[in-house]
């Protein structure tokens, strides 16, 4: 029953569809259903995993023995070195946007800065051409995963020397001492005027961006929410010029990262401020490499031993950082033995 | 039709009331004089009444059968010829939403390109990226008065185009001061432009797209003369009736309505399924080609694009490389269907120099990689690239013009059918009501 009248209906409403269709089309023109739009992806910057504990130990900066020379070319036995001299060129994980450290040079196109000068001396020690060399542009997050992949031979990207990345890596010796510390926009020193001496725990719901996979995150995190109520909100982004950028566009109040990152990102802004707050960390700056090329570590250690003795190592500091933090200043006291 | 003409039996002198049945309303002329107004009901009575009546009602139902035959025709063929222009419309909104799909990717690889040579960008690919720009903005204006239908998501697409340009410009001014803030702000402009615009623009072709092939189909609107093949065979009805009844077979003026009007079926419905099917070698033909150009060139300047991207993030760009070979599949399968051997030679011309380029940079020599890649020498992918641009640029637009210039041309002649067929329909009209009236008086 219920099936003849609902046929009755379909034949019914199928007859009023075909006149319809017929006095729509003819008389007025058609309508059309509005343009959809797609689905919007969810809007960034997102806020990473909350911090795990650091492990602890007391020789974050103990690395090996350099070679008590260096040898020659043709000396030279070790598996992972015979693969560079084979390749003829050295690929070295490196920033593009750490002005002053590794940058991009956007007059010439090519990247420059104290950890590439550094790079280059290890290129040259090996070949005897500082341009033997493969920059290979990396973010923060990218520095150990490549290293284990043997993707890159070094990083040499502004990298702290930890006792948790010790796990997964191997450092070169100490070559570089900074310290955290933080910037910010100078909209807060006009609303109150002690933030200019703010350090992180005086960012009281403030937006603090650092970089994702830094230590200077894991040191954020440790003082903001949700571990402290009271604390600043973390964003992140893929590189601390990716902070700034954030800041520039009033996502960030604030950033937090290595004093000599931070002076390269307050030159390329006037409108922010490092705040006179003491380092929160000391960062000890190490060529990353992979964990098993001993052999190489105690070579690149005998680079850096050699560019410390015969004032290299000044000379590239000075070319650098004597204009934003003052004449090169002793160089850190290298630690071995590991 | 008046009274006098007819013959109703019931139609008593005044004031001989008495004979007519009890209790219905008068029905003489005094009764509706005395009771003021004639009664419809009772002057229908009267002509509906026996035979002649009923021819009288057949007849006007096959006059209502004749008009709604032309109606039904005319209309057939006035929509057909509605849904090829509005399919042409909506073919033109399509390669319009391409040719902004194309000209936004066209500027970022011209924007990506320019930072990677260095330096100031020069002043004619500083002038390439403003044209595409330029014509991205006047493009989203007339596709938006196109269609209203896209007007919200032109609209957000404004938006996100505008949000685009505004990156590029901080990007620009902060490379002219060297600062690295500036690579920031492209990489942010360029991920921006594919995640939020792009996708738009894609929705906006598809979109339309959709309407396109729906009014192809819409174009054939045949089975609107379902009505008038109903109505032709009513009218054959009357007529097998009116023969019966009168016993006279062939009257003259009812076959002719008929005859009439079945040729005005028939060359509607030919006029109609001829549009349709010239319509659908359109869209399977020139419109076919036109999508397929376009897919080439969006595929290839974003190859182009991702190109300059991979040589930009430096050793790091192999998933820029992974979407360059995905572009360079999708224009070797789209070129092999058009089977164009110049576009095949000079694209195949681009992707030696890709390759070429690719090489060095994989072998570590970045800056000659670079120098290749951004070279307009003979060999260089520049150059190579804006010659197969041009080349596929001009197929495409040409395509286009000829697929919306065919649409336009089908069905001219419908209108002047549709007049022709409507007038048909009167005469036959006018020769059912005189072939009918022919058997009323014979009957009386």
């Amino acid at each position: 029953m219920s099936a003849l009248t609902s046929s009755l209906r379909r034949r019914l409403s199928v007859l009023v569809a075909v006149v319809g269709l017929g006095a729509l089309a003819g008389c007025s023109g058609v309508t059309y259903a509005e343009t959809q739009l797609p689905t919007s992806s969810a809007p960034r910057p997102s806020s990473s995993a909350p911090a795990v504990a650091a492990p602890t130990c007391d020789n974050a900066t103990q690395s090996y023995a350099p070679l008590s020379s260096l040898p020659s070319r043709g000396e030279i036995s070790d598996g992972t070195m015979r693969t560079i001299i084979d390749k003829g060129y050295l690929t070295v994980g490196v920033s593009a946007d750490t002005y002053l450290f590794g940058a991009r040079n956007a007059f010439t196109g090519g990247i420059e800065g104290f950890d590439i000068d550094m790079a280059r001396a290890v290129a040259k020690a090996i070949f005897g051409d500082p341009s033997k060399v493969q920059l290979r542009v990396i973010t923060a997050g990218d520095r150990i995963p490549l290293l284990k992949d043997r993707e890159v031979d070094m990083v040499a990207r502004n990298m702290s020397m930890t006792c948790g990345r010790w796990n997964d890596i191997a450092f070169s010796a100490e070559y570089y001492r900074s310290g955290q510390k933080v910037l910010i926009s100078k909209s807060l020193v006009t609303e109150d005027k002690s933030a200019a001496s703010w350090g992180l725990a005086d960012l009281k719901d403030k937006r603090v961006c650092a970089p994702t996979g830094t230590t200077s995150l894991t040191k954020l995190q440790q003082v903001a929410q949700p571990a402290k109520t009271d604390g600043p909100v973390v964003v992140t982004a893929g590189t601390h010029t990716g902070c700034l950028v954030l800041l520039q566009q009033g996502k960030a109040d604030a950033i937090t990262g290595d004093d000599t990152v931070l002076a390269g990102l307050a030159a390329q802004d006037p409108n922010t401020v490092i705040t006179s707050a003491k380092a929160i960390t000391v960062e000890p700056y190490g060529l990353g490499l992979n964990k098993a090329d001993t052999y190489l570590a105690r070579y690149v250690n005998r680079v850096i031993a050699d560019l410390v003795a015969d004032g290299e190592w000044k000379a590239i500091y000075n070319r650098w950082l004597a204009a934003p933090l003052g004449p090169a200043p002793a160089p850190p006291t290298p630690v071995y033995g590991r | 039709m008046s009274a006098p003409t007819t013959n109703i039996p019931v139609a008593i002198p005044a004031g001989a009331s008495s004979g007519a049945p009890g209790t219905q309303p008068p029905r003489t002329i005094a009764g509706s004089l005395s009771g003021g107004v004639p009664g419809a009901r009772g002057i229908a009575g009267r002509l509906l009444h026996g035979t002649p009546g009923r021819m009288r009602l057949f007849g006007l139902l096959g006059v209502i059968a004749a008009v709604l035959l032309g109606a039904v025709s005319a209309n057939a063929l006035l929509a057909s010829q509605a849904a090829v222009e509005r399919a042409a419309n909506n073919t033109a909104q399509v390669v319009r939403a391409q040719s902004i799909h194309v000209d936004l990717l066209r500027a970022d690889a011209v924007a990506t390109n320019a930072f990677l040579v260095g330096g100031l960008e020069s002043a004619e690919s500083r002038a390439r990226y403003e044209a595409a720009m330029s014509r991205v903005a006047s493009g989203i204006a007339t596709a938006a008065a196109a269609q209203p239908a896209d007007g919200k998501a032109l609209g957000v697409l404004a938006e996100r185009v505008q949000t685009y340009a505004a990156l590029v410009e901080q990007a620009r001014s902060n490379n002219r001061l060297g600062l690295p803030v500036g690579a920031q702000y492209l990489t942010q402009a360029s991920a921006g432009l594919r995640a939020d615009a792009i996708p738009i623009v894609t929705q906006v072709v598809k979109a339309n797209e959709d309407r396109s092939s729906k009014e192809f189909d819409r174009s054939n609107s045949s089975l609107q003369l379902l009505v008038g093949v109903l109505s032709l065979i009513g009218l054959v009805a009357l007529a097998v009736w009116l023969a019966k009844r009168t016993h006279r077979y062939l009257n003259p003026s009812l076959t002719g309505a008929i005859a009439l009007l079945l040729v005005a079926l028939f060359v509607t419905a030919t006029t109609i399924t001829g549009i349709g099917r010239a319509t659908r070698d359109v869209a399977q033909g020139d419109f076919q080609s036109a999508v397929t150009l376009a897919n080439i060139t969006t595929a290839a300047n974003d190859a182009r694009a991702n190109e300059s991207l991979t040589l930009i993030k430096r050793g790091s760009g192999a998933a820029n490389e992974t979407s360059w070979k995905t572009d360079k599949t999708d224009v070797d399968t789209d070129l092999d269907r058009l089977k164009d051997a110049t576009l095949i030679s000079l694209w195949g011309d681009y992707v030696a120099s890709h390759q070429k380029v690719r090489s060095l940079d994989d072998g570590g020599r970045w800056d000659d990689a670079v120098k290749l890649s951004t070279s307009t020498a003979t060999d260089g992918a520049a150059k190579t690239f804006g010659d197969f641009d041009v080349a596929v640029t001009k197929a495409r637009d040409d395509a286009g013009k000829t697929t919306v210039t065919n649409l336009q041309g089908q069905g001219g002649s419908a209108p002047l059918l549709a007049v022709v067929v409507g007038l048909v329909a009167l005469a036959a009209s006018w020769l059912v009501v005189r072939g009918i009236g022919q058997r009323i008086e014979e009957y009386r």
